[in-house]
């Protein structure tokens, strides 16, 4: 699955997270975190949102973060909803993606 | 989410009583409404509005959170709203301006600075890499020589005098880097303006012809730019867009020198090439300073070319003048065109 288009999801407020994703050109998968507790938990957060977009198989697109300080099931619901728009996904394997 | 319902969406045009509550939060803050503007978001609570954003295309202007309302977070909720509101009209790479004191606020709100004018301003945008992904972009169409240089064209449309100013600077110039304005704000559609002018430079072997982008002459960087033929503005405001160039587009490309056609007519430009010269000259910048060189205007018969002139000729359907003004490529396509074209410019 490739970002087609660009879309977002998530908010700025705290224990949130924006999530951007928009198609990349060079059809690689690029991820950019920017979080308020990088320091703490930067190497947790980038493990949660490499899983979920593995778990979508998003083969390609920029993926931008700007978190809040949201938990882990935040993170993984607000990449989801971001890819699935972007990607103008239909037909949705909800199970695969718990 | 209860706190979000207190949030909702005004057209200024046809809110002219909450306008004027907009327009006092703004006052009491320092700040102007600003025309363009489409659409605000604004927050009331207890009867008043106590925060807004406003957003003219994609730039988020005219924010304000009430004094007594701050330190409670409504400042990302607005943030967010506004962030929401430009997504949903298919906005994703936005920019704003702030003073300097407040990049902090809109740092929570994941911008990130791009340029300051110390004191005064500073232009941020909502990515922290879209820059670099750019000047990277453009860096691999860098050229090797003593003299690069770049020219800038709205070409609305492609005129002898532009193709008279890309001559001259190519003649001069190692390899001359060519960008159109991608803005759609003028009479001429982008895609029409930029076909026009690669026909017009095919001749050149040694020219980059660039597609335009938000970072130089847009809405964002030069809003002054694409208002001339509607209002009278008294300042350009050009210094972001010119520091834009110098500090991210020429490093990346290598530019050394800046060419631009003397402006007899548009004052805005006029104006914008005087600020050129201070500020890639003159300014004190990390950023090596460009070398800008004015090249006087082609003419005919004593007037000089301008696509002003072009544009009011074709509103009265005038091609035996416009012949004398334009190549052939820009001819044909106005000839075929105009009907369609409407009578009032921009």
């Amino acid at each position: 699955m490739k970002v087609l288009k660009e879309a977002i999801a998530g908010t700025l407020e705290s224990s949130d997270l924006l999530v951007k994703v928009a198609p990349s050109e060079k059809e690689t998968l690029d991820i950019v975190i920017k979080s308020e507790v990088i320091k703490q938990f930067g190497k947790q957060i980038r493990r949660v949102v490499t899983e979920t977009l593995g778990k979508l198989s998003v083969s390609a697109g920029s993926i931008v973060i700007e978190d809040k300080g949201a938990l882990d099931c935040v993170i993984q619901a607000r990449v989801q909803a971001a890819v699935l728009r972007g990607c103008g996904s239909e037909d949705i394997d909800w199970r695969r993606l718990s | 989410m209860s706190a979000t319902r207190d949030f909702y969406i005004i057209q200024p045009k046809d809110s002219p009583p909450e306008m004027a509550e907009v327009r006092k939060l703004l006052t009491t803050n320092d700040l102007e409404l600003d025309d363009e503007i489409e659409q605000f978001v604004v927050c009331r609570r207890e009867g008043r509005i106590v925060a807004c954003a406003g957003l003219d295309h994609y730039t988020i202007k005219c924010v304000a959170v009430s004094e007594d309302r701050r330190g409670e977070s409504l400042s990302l909720q607005l943030g967010s709203e506004v962030v929401k509101l430009a997504a949903e009209r298919g906005q994703y790479h936005l920019f704003l301006y702030s003073a300097p004191r407040n990049l902090p606020f809109f740092r929570g709100w994941g911008f990130y600075p791009l340029i300051e004018v110390p004191r005064l301003v500073v232009m941020m945008e909502n990515s922290p890499v879209a820059i670099k992904i750019y000047c990277d972009r453009l860096r691999k169409q860098r050229r090797q020589g003593r003299q690069i240089g770049a020219i800038v064209l709205n070409a609305n449309p492609f005129t002898l005098g532009h193709r008279y100013l890309v001559e001259q600077a190519a003649a001069a110039c190692d390899w001359l880097h060519v960008f159109v304005v991608k803005e759609d704000a003028s009479l001429f559609s982008y895609d029409a303006r930029f076909a026009l002018v690669a026909a017009g430079v095919e001749h050149i072997g040694h020219l980059t012809l660039h597609a335009g982008s938000d970072y130089i002459i847009s809405r964002a960087t030069f809003p002054g730019y694409f208002l001339k033929e509607k209002t009278i503005i008294d300042h350009s405001w050009a210094a972001i867009d010119l520091l834009l160039f110098r500090q991210y587009i020429a490093p990346a490309l290598g530019i050394t020198h800046r060419y631009v056609g003397t402006e007899p007519f548009d004052p805005v430009t006029n104006h914008y090439n005087a600020d050129m010269k201070h500020l890639l000259q003159q300014t004190p910048s990390a950023a090596p300073p460009i070398t800008v060189l004015e090249v006087p205007r082609a003419s005919i018969n004593g007037t000089p070319i301008s696509a002003t002139e072009v544009r009011r000729l074709l509103t009265r359907r005038d091609f035996t003048r416009i012949k004398q003004l334009v190549p052939d490529a820009t001819f044909q396509f106005l000839e075929n065109e105009c009907p369609r074209v409407p009578q009032t410019a921009e």
